[in-house]
């Protein structure tokens, strides 16, 4: 049993067919980057893990239980699954660590200083400790989007979903936030990563998976995908890169 | 070529001042100000050096302004409260994905907004003790009772719309990004949404208030002695209009002019980490 299991996975927005019989498995302390053009289906997928997006037809699976069952607990399921944005989605009227104690205390019923406490440690882990009273709004986009990673590590998950987490950013501010991925990817963290960053996709993924058209097309390890991809989509997809 | 905004290219190539450019208009502006400034004051002094009948302001001030000051003043207070209260419901109601609760809500609005609200004062008014024989309805002072319930369901239409105008402006993000840490619907909107929905709303809720003080006055239909009552009273009995005008301007501005500033300082207090903070 893999950590987090697709299973022919069929997805549509009306009548748009995004996802096609998606299978992918997701194994634990795994790093999977999925990568591919605008409009391939990726970021939905990972919309679909933790049903932010429902699927019309196949399972999702985390730990062996269905997360797209109707009946799921999904407010319980969600906890074991953290998730980071583009959009950094961070809450504005509240401050940087109480953004990261906010659903420890409401969700799993955290004491305010014990939720305090380690979200001092996972500010400190990110290196914004002297951000920790600060409002979004006075963060840089690098800032908030490493607050919004501890945000979603206060849950302690199993697994982490990274959706495009540095496409809205300067420049100049998207490496320290892949720096802040590396290490987590190091310590062990599941993690499925959306991004355009080939570099750290090489670098940090153990797996490189390409969708086009709403598929799965390749899924090989970095070296092999990057020096010699075994498809034609991925020769085609890497040509464009260059 | 900032200035092109204000002056215009001849065909030589010199620039011409247009008639009216940035400096005139700024004048302008100023003049008028000053002489509708002028025409109020003028007119101000005019009223109260040849109008106002002090003796009778002395006399007519307490109890029977006060005393409406004061009853509009309760229900303003009472009906501000409920109407806020019920407008979050109504609003909730409004984005609900239930298609049932949201055609209740969007029914209700409609209704409420719909109709004036001296029709819908007097059908409280009048229509509920029809329900009951003749000189049996339990209620004897109905007519306060009435202004409550009417203002409360008038405004919380108004309400209602600018909270579901307040959670629609929230982005969708803002409740994903809560749902994806475990929290339920209720409590995405309780900690997330709503507090910023409620910034967001708070203009349009500070307006809508400011009308329903405004709206105390239709209360005079159904007999509540409020103070366009008071003025009537009065006048009809002395001819005098402008002794009770002052004073019911006066009673107005007293309970509309706070109200504004309540709002303003409720806006700034939720204007988390910014430099008006």
């Amino acid at each position: 049993m893999s950590l987090l299991e697709f299973d022919e996975v069929d997805k549509y927005f009306g009548e748009t067919h995004v996802l096609k019989d998606v299978g992918l498995n997701v194994e634990e302390g795994e790093v999977c980057v999925i990568i591919g053009p605008s409009g391939s289906g990726k970021s939905t997928l990972l919309r679909c893990a933790n049903r932010l997006e429902e699927i019309q037809d196949g399972e999702i699976r985390l730990e062996g239980t269905s997360i797209s069952d109707p009946d799921a607990d999904i407010n319980r399921l969600r906890q074991r699954i953290g998730m980071v944005f583009q959009s950094f989605n961070l809450f504005p009227h509240k401050t940087a660590v109480e953004n990261v104690t906010l659903a420890p205390t409401k969700v799993k019923g955290l004491k305010g200083d014990e939720a305090e406490r380690r979200a001092d440690e996972l500010l400190d882990r990110v290196g914004l400790s002297a951000q920790a009273d600060s409002y979004p709004n006075q963060l840089s986009g690098g800032q908030q989007q490493r607050v919004a990673i501890a945000r979603a590590l206060a849950m302690d998950p199993h697994v982490m979903l990274f959706d495009e987490v540095t496409s809205a950013l300067d420049p100049e501010l998207v490496g320290e936030v892949l720096e802040v991925m590396h290490d987590l990817a190091d310590e062990g963290m599941t993690m499925l990563v959306v991004t355009h960053e080939m570099g750290f996709a090489r670098e940090v993924g153990d797996r490189i998976v390409l969708m086009a058209d709403g598929r799965v097309v390749e899924d090989s390890p970095p070296e092999v995908f990057f020096e010699d991809p075994r498809t034609d989509r991925g020769k085609q997809f890497l040509s464009k890169l260059l | 070529m900032a200035e092109s905004y204000s002056e215009g290219r001849t065909r030589d190539g010199e620039y011409q001042e247009q008639f009216l450019n940035d400096k005139t208009l700024r004048r302008l502006g100023a003049t008028i100000a000053g002489l509708f400034t002028l025409g109020v004051g003028g007119l101000v002094a005019v009223i109260i050096f040849t109008q106002v009948d002090f003796d009778l302001f002395r006399e007519i001030i307490y109890p029977q302004f006060v005393e409406a000051f004061l009853r509009v003043l309760g229900i303003v207070l009472v009906g501000s409260l409920l109407s806020v209260t019920a407008g979050v419901i109504v609003g909730l109601g409004r984005v609900s994905n239930t298609r049932f609760t949201n055609a209740v809500a969007t029914g209700y609005v409609e209704f409420f907004r719909g109709t004036p609200l001296l029709f819908q004062l007097l059908v409280i008014f009048t229509g509920i003790p029809a329900f009951w024989p003749p000189g049996q309805f339990p209620i004897s002072e109905w007519a306060i009772p009435t202004a409550i319930i009417g203002l409360t369901l008038n405004h919380a239409a108004y309400v209602g719309e600018a909270v579901r105008g307040g959670i629609d402006a929230v982005p969708d993000g803002q409740m994903e990004a809560a749902r994806s840490l475990g929290m339920s619907y209720v409590q995405g909107m309780r900690e997330v949404v709503l507090p910023q929905a409620w910034r967001n709303a708070l203009a349009a809720i500070g307006n809508d208030q400011v009308i329903l003080v405004k709206d105390t006055s239709l209360l005079t239909v159904i007999a509540v002695p409020e103070l366009i009552s008071a003025f009537r009273n009065v006048n009809s009995a002395t001819f005098d209009p402008w002794t009770p005008i002052i004073l019911v301007a006066i009673a107005y501005l007293m309970i509309t002019i706070p109200l504004g500033k309540v709002v303003s300082h409720l806006e700034t207090r939720s204007d988390w980490g910014g430099d008006r903070r």
